[in-house]
């Protein structure tokens, strides 16, 4: 799972109001390499919740990330880098995410969030 | 005041039901005319909906929707019952009179139990769509390489840099498919989703009626052959719902789904319409309706539990056209002809059904079938096929999105919608 889709996430357990962001806890992180598009990196700037991010990206070991972020930072390109490897280069391969009200945790097996919830959480 | 000075009004039953018929000319009419006028089947239906409003399907609750002032006063006459006022002479009636409170089934409360039940998964889609998928995940991944041109050119259509979520993505056909996108795809499937990762996409397990994505991060979504496995009509519309939430204020969503009008006639005589002898599987949370919703009235919600045979004869008018699909006396094609409803079959062959092991197991519990001559294990996959209109009807009653574009395509009838707000 990347932090692209960790900051998408949010626990949707039956009235549960604040599902976001997700806590991680980490068993496995493995880091892979992907192309690099700024024009991507654009269109996901506005996007993202930038605390929730940096975050996520300490946990999962990278701090590189200023704590605030605005868009005119989107011309450098150490930070367009910096962003790069975080939203879409660090992976949670084995771990969970913590629903931040109820604590529940949904399981990371092999890079992939296990969202479904049981009976009677819907 | 004796129970029979109340006149015939208390016909107190078992568990949580209520009184509402009145043999005394004093009692007052607690009911309103359409209650009243009846048929017996139909008031013994309501007694045990109103017994175990939990074993209906959303549509029957919804079909109910007309006279919920009707079970509004009967809630409100149990209740006053229980505080011991009898309304017909306002005095007081002894203790062993009070009637049980019913539970309450009112429009107020009506659409909080019913979001929440409408994400619970029903018993048909869990064995002939879920288990199913689990079982034959790797085979059906082989045969789903063709890229159907429509989704290829939408995706294509979108700008450089969006994002892209597929509800329902299967073997992740399509994920990636725009180089210059990025997609997230979900699949209720373990084991389609591992064979998604297996080729590098990111994707979850999650389900489509329910999507774990916070609202307006998207910026387009697909749903490519997944609403048809979706057995009652307000889990359908849930999961549009759901697909408009996730994307951005003019975000686009393509829906494709299985047409009943299908190009190749031959074909939907392979596929097992759902009919009398199937209901039993249905019975449970979440049934789903055998003819369209669009024909949904009072008078055609069929008696599930006792003198079916019977009550089939009264539900003529429900359909269109007069056909009646629980009729198995009319002839196939007069089934076929207004049937949205069926099991289509999935022929998984022994030496791949060797592999997974699942289909020893289903075959045994009679999930699965061996066919010998065809040397496969043969699974059954739930379809409620769409009618000419239908997706757009759907689509056309919710707030936030409006319809762009709408064609047939390959017996499929599709749409893609833009969200507005």
């Amino acid at each position: 799972m990347r932090l692209l889709t960790h900051n998408m996430l949010s626990s949707n357990i039956k009235g549960v109001t604040s599902g976001f962001p997700l806590r991680i806890e980490v068993e496995k992180v493995v880091q892979k390499e992907v192309e690099f598009n700024a024009d991507f990196l654009r269109n996901m700037f506005a996007k993202i919740e930038w605390s929730a991010l940096v975050e996520a990206s300490k946990t999962m070991g990278y701090s590189e990330l200023p704590d605030s972020a605005e868009s005119s930072m989107l011309d450098s390109d150490e930070f367009l880098h910096r962003f790069h490897h975080a939203l879409l280069e660090l992976h949670l391969e084995e771990g969970a995410l913590i629903c931040p009200e109820t604590g529940r945790k949904f399981p990371v097996n092999k890079g992939i969030p296990n969202m479904l919830l049981h009976e009677d959480e819907v | 005041m004796t129970k029979s000075d109340l006149g015939g009004a208390h016909v107190i039953q078992n568990g949580p039901t209520c009184a509402y018929g009145s043999k005394s000319p004093h009692s007052p009419v607690l009911f309103s005319s359409p209650f009243r006028s009846e048929a017996a089947g139909r008031r013994s239906l309501l007694v045990r909906s109103l017994k175990s409003p939990r074993t209906f399907a959303i549509e029957e609750i919804q079909a109910f929707s007309a006279t919920i002032a009707s079970f509004k006063f009967l809630r409100d006459f149990c209740n006053m019952k229980e505080d011991g006022i009898d309304i017909s002479s306002g005095s007081s009636v002894t203790p062993e009179e009070k009637l049980p409170v019913l539970p309450p089934i009112t429009a107020k409360s009506g659409p909080v139990c019913l979001s929440s039940k409408v994400q619970a998964t029903p018993e048909i889609e869990k064995k002939y769509v879920h288990h199913v998928y689990d079982a034959i995940a790797p085979h059906f991944s082989s045969t789903r390489f063709a890229k159907w041109p429509k989704v290829q050119g939408f995706l294509n259509s979108l700008p450089t840099g969006s994002l892209i979520l597929d509800a329902g993505c299967g073997n992740g056909k399509y994920l990636g498919l725009n180089p210059n996108c990025y997609f997230v795809g979900c699949d209720i499937s373990s084991a389609l989703i591992s064979i998604c990762a297996d080729k590098g996409h990111e994707v979850l397990v999650a389900d489509a009626v329910n999507l774990p994505y916070r609202t307006g991060y998207g910026d387009a979504s697909i749903s490519i052959a997944v609403l048809h496995h979706l057995s009652t009509e307000s889990r359908r519309k849930k999961a549009v719902e759901e697909l408009i939430r996730v994307v951005k204020t003019g975000g686009l969503v393509l829906i494709t789904v299985w047409a009943r009008e299908q190009e190749d006639k031959s074909l939907v005589n392979k596929w097992t319409p759902l009919t009398q002898k199937y209901l039993e599987e249905w019975i449970g949370p979440g049934s789903p309706r055998i003819r369209s919703p669009s024909s949904i009235s009072l008078e055609s919600i069929p008696e599930m539990e006792e003198n079916s045979s019977e009550e089939q004869s009264k539900e003529g008018s429900a359909t269109r056209n007069g056909d009646d699909p629980l009729d198995e006396s009319r002839s196939e094609e007069g089934i076929r002809k207004n049937q949205q409803e069926y099991f289509v079959p999935w022929h998984l062959p022994y030496h791949r059904a060797e592999i997974s092991g699942a289909s020893a197991d289903a075959v045994a519990s009679g999930f699965a079938r061996k066919d010998d001559k065809k040397g496969a294990v043969v699974y059954d996959r739930y379809y409620h096929v769409f009618s000419e209109g239908e997706l757009e009807r759907l689509v056309s009653g919710m707030d936030g999105a409006v319809i762009v574009d709408k064609f047939y395509d390959k017996s499929n009838w599709c749409v893609i919608l833009e969200k507005t707000s």
